[in-house]
Order: C-alpha cells, then structure tokens, then sequence
C-alpha cells in the first residue's frame, strides 16, 4: 500500500496532487440526496472519486471543522479574502476512514448546514443517503425528483 | 516533499525568462470533467464533489479553497451538444463553490461531456 508522506503544513493543495498522481481514484456507490428548497426539485451529492481515495488513503485531508470556521469566516459582513487559510494546511490531517465516513465527512462540508443539522426534523426528512441504483434511471422529469415519504425517489 | 524546485525564475536559452509568479497565479487551481446525464465525475483537481442541482444545472465543490469567492471560472461542454446557440455559464457562489449551467435554445440542458476550472489564489 502506498504510505502517506508526513503532510502536517504542507498545503491541502500539494497534497491533493500527490493524492491524485499517486492514489486510484475510487468511484463511490453512495448518493446524497437532499432538498434545501420547498419549491425547488431535490438535488444530488455526488462524491469526487480522488476526493474519496484521500479519504481512505488517511493523512491528507484536514478535519472538517476547519472548512466550518472558513465557512463562518466567509459568512462575516466584512469578509473579503480569507486569512485563516493555514488551517487547511497547519491543521494535524484526518486518519484513513472508510467509505461510509468519507460521506459523512462529506454532507458536513458540501451540504448547507441547516440541512443536516436538522434533516430528520419537520414532516419529512430533508435528506437521505442511498445508493445510485436507487435514482430514477431516466432524467427526462428531473426537475420534478423530490424525496418521498418512504425514503426513495419519485417523480 | 521530494523532488521541490525553488526559483523565481524560468529562462529559455533563446525565448527569454517568466517569472514563476506567472505559473503559480496564472494556473488552474481546480478543474472537473463530468458527465451531466450519468452525473459521474470523469476526473479532476481539486474536487470534493458536484451537486446535481437540476437539469443542465451543477455545483462543483472543491476541498482547497480559493482565497475569496472573487475568481474566474472557464467552463466548456463536448462536441455532443446537440442544439443550436448552446453555452455554458458559471459562477462563484463561495471560496469553495462554484456553478456550472449548460444551456441549449435558451434552457437548462444535460450534455455529457461538461468540464470547467477555477483560476485565482489559493487560501
């Protein structure tokens, strides 16, 4: 197996080349499907295949918490370039996880926050994590896939 | 990391000499190709995820972010396109996101080879 160099202040971006020239990248099953718009169709998370192999690799990637305080930094009034951007970098990185972990780790850095903060809360949930089989197998109605009462998919 | 070249400057024997300045600000610090109709991604740098937002309509995630959410973003789809007067359009919603929006006649529209990248400073 490759070994992850020591990567604790290099930037997350020199890392994630060393991710991509070095690691397969890994095409995950899992879907994210959630709603963040009453009137709007729900949409889908789909995960990086080299994302997902830093993920499982292990030591490359910073903890997501560091993404929420850049997220808070960005969301200030007088926000105009980030200056705690060493936290991606200084930030002692992740261990390996495994795919059902890559996800979560995903759904708290790309989904808005209200969303899976409190997606089980209200008359239905607000997302769900399937499997990609379980999309419609046609875009044709698209813009109408909302998620169902019985956690699957219909248009 | 092994391998590290520091230097301000490239010179060619005859063409002259670019600082490397030109190379680390005027390269893509991400970039996607994807598929719309299979929503898969193909390949790409920089990538945490795309968000299928609705038909023609995605958002590329990245995991290193730009320095602010003022950048410039090109985007591209395949020779599969099949209407007239078709573009793509982008724009930075964040740091970390950006949207690509494929049109064809004036609407949203899956194509299957869309590729995009994100030119600024790194945070």
């Amino acid at each position: 197996m490759t070994q992850t160099p020591e990567f604790k202040g290099t930037h997350l971006f020199d890392r994630l080349c060393w991710a991509k020239e070095n690691l397969e990248g890994v095409q995950s099953d899992y879907r994210v499907v959630y709603e963040d718009d009453v009137d709007g169709c729900a949409k889908v998370l789909v995960p990086d295949p080299h994302f997902c192999a830093a993920f499982l690799q292990g030591g490359i990637l910073p903890p997501v918490w560091v993404y929420w305080e850049l997220a808070d930094d960005e969301a200030k009034p007088d926000f105009k370039r980030h200056t705690r951007g060493y936290l991606l970098h200084e930030t002692q990185p992740i261990e390996a996880g495994t795919m059902e972990q890559c996800i979560e780790y995903l759904i708290m850095k790309d989904l808005p926050r209200h969303i899976w903060q409190t997606w089980d809360s209200g008359n239905k949930p607000k997302m769900v994590i399937c499997h990609k089989d379980q999309l419609p197998s046609t875009r044709e109605w698209r813009n109408a896939w909302r998620i169902s009462d019985e956690l699957n998919l219909a248009a | 990391m092994a391998g590290k070249i520091i230097a301000d400057t490239l010179e060619h024997s005859t063409a002259g000499s670019l600082s490397t300045e030109y190379v680390v600000n005027g390269s893509a610090k991400a970039w996607f190709h994807f598929n719309m109709l299979a929503a898969t991604i193909q390949d790409s740098l920089n990538a945490s995820s795309i968000t299928d937002s609705a038909t023609g309509t995605f958002l590329m995630n990245l995991s290193s972010a730009l320095s602010s959410s003022e950048y410039a973003t090109l985007s591209a789809s395949g020779d599969n396109a099949t209407h007239n007067a078709s573009a793509d359009t982008n724009e930075p919603r964040s740091s970390s996101q950006y949207s690509h929006n494929h049109w064809e006649n004036n609407a949203s529209y899956d194509i299957a080879n869309a590729s995009n990248s994100a030119l600024g400073d790194l945070a």
